[in-house]
């Protein structure tokens, strides 16, 4: 008996063993993925901000009311850009995204329409029986500028010919290593009202219009926050990987070290019955 | 001549920021030159060649691919998708890609029901490819 058990405790401390190889592997490629990655949703972030800070700017005080893009409408269809990743365990990085997505449209009549970036986003959103328009797979490692002003051009052209009357982006920010948060972020239309009721009388000389300037700069505004939101949330995938491994590969250790104390017990067990035996059997002699 | 600040602002990071005093854009409108205390102004770029001046009297082009300009009181900002000096452009990458969307827009014309979005993204791709040869042949 005690040697059968001592067999699959042995058994089961090398199956911990290789598991927990293989999370402290993963835990290291995600640590230097997250470095890279951090490293550049830091240099995008100047250019986002430049971007909306201008385009704040030119809805804020130069009169593009008239704009399309500022114009408000009944909003019937929705158009949602979801920022994912392409592989599981994540911890809860793919499925915080996901919850938020499905706690917005909840009340809708019609599901919106999306654009999903990376594998588990298509997969999760096909499943559930979405509109997935446009599919990115594999998209957030080798990103490419190119790509995204794919997304930012369909995106607008189907808010200016009225099949969606929102573009919204839902990704995920990066708060510290330990903590990231889902977001949403409306795209189009912007928002126009400034809380301080008079408008800031602005100087700027737009060439040729303030109304051309502002078409000009949406598609690159769109461009630029699907970057940087693409950006981020693949730092932050990757940090979530790095925890989750890490506390993988500590349970692992964790198991590792109760289980052996079972597996020395047995032994122990095991040597004392013989011994018992051995005494046992010399004394009746 | 007075210098003034400039950037140039990328998705990858900022490509420029340092003292200039003057510099030459392509707008949607046509060419503009910008000097210190110019006017607050903001306009759309093309794509195209920027030529900085500096103030030790040197001078450099770059290749940019279309953007914009927002001249303030204290600086000036250019925000581009893709920014390069002209001596840094990879010229054999720029002719390689120049044959292939020439190819990829002649397979296009030849089968007219191709995507109007692929066209679009492939004119842009050549609009491109032909600039960065240009700016950095000449």
């Amino acid at each position: 008996m005690a040697s059968g058990n001592m067999k699959a405790i042995k058994r089961r401390i090398k199956s911990v063993k290789s598991t927990k190889q293989i999370t402290k592997a993963m835990e290291l490629v995600a640590s230097s993925k997250q470095r890279k990655a951090k490293q550049r949703a830091e240099n995008a972030r100047p250019y986002f901000e430049a971007q909306y800070e201008m385009l704040n700017k030119i809805a804020q005080g130069d009169g593009v009311g008239t704009s399309v893009f500022t114009k408000k409408r009944e909003i019937k269809n929705r158009l949602f850009v979801v920022v994912a990743g392409d592989r599981g365990l994540a911890g809860g990085y793919n499925s915080n995204v996901f919850k938020m997505v499905a706690a917005e449209c909840k009340d809708d009549t019609a599901k919106p329409k999306i654009i999903a970036i990376g594998k588990k986003t298509i997969d999760y959103f096909e499943k559930n029986g979405y509109d997935v328009i446009q599919k990115y797979p594999g998209f957030a490692e080798n990103l490419k500028v190119g790509y995204c002003s794919d997304i930012a051009v369909t995106a607008v052209n189907m808010f200016k010919g009225g099949e969606v009357d929102e573009v919204s982006i839902f990704y995920t920010t990066f708060v510290s290593s330990l903590q990231q948060n889902p977001t949403k972020f409306k795209l189009v239309p912007v928002d126009t009202e400034s809380d301080k009721g008079s408008k800031p009388i602005s100087l700027t000389d737009y060439d040729p219009s303030p109304e051309a300037v502002f078409e000009r700069i949406i598609p690159q505004f769109l461009l630029s926050i699907v970057f940087c939101a693409v950006c981020e949330s693949y730092a932050c995938e990757q940090s979530a990987r790095r925890i989750a491994m890490e506390s993988a590969t500590d349970n692992a250790q964790q198991m590792i070290e109760d289980l052996s104390l079972l597996y020395n017990r047995a032994r122990q067990e095991k040597i004392t019955n013989e011994i018992n035996e051995i005494v046992s059997g010399a004394n009746a002699i | 001549m007075n210098p003034f600040k400039l950037q140039i602002v990328t998705p990858s990071g900022v490509f420029f920021d340092d003292m200039s005093v003057g510099v030459v854009l392509r707008t949607t409108t046509g060419d503009k030159g910008i000097l210190a205390r110019h006017e607050l102004y903001a306009a759309a770029l093309v794509i195209g060649k920027i030529k900085i001046n500096f103030p030790d009297k040197t001078s450099r082009v770059a290749a940019i691919s279309g953007g914009v300009v927002n001249v303030e009181k204290d600086k000036t900002v250019i925000l581009t998708q893709s920014c390069e000096w002209s001596d840094e452009i990879d010229l054999e990458r720029a002719e390689l890609a120049k044959t292939q969307t020439e190819e990829k827009l002649k397979s296009f014309t030849e089968n007219s029901s191709s995507d109007q979005r692929e066209l679009c993204i492939a004119e842009f791709k050549l609009k491109r490819a032909l600039n960065r040869i240009d700016v950095a042949g000449g």
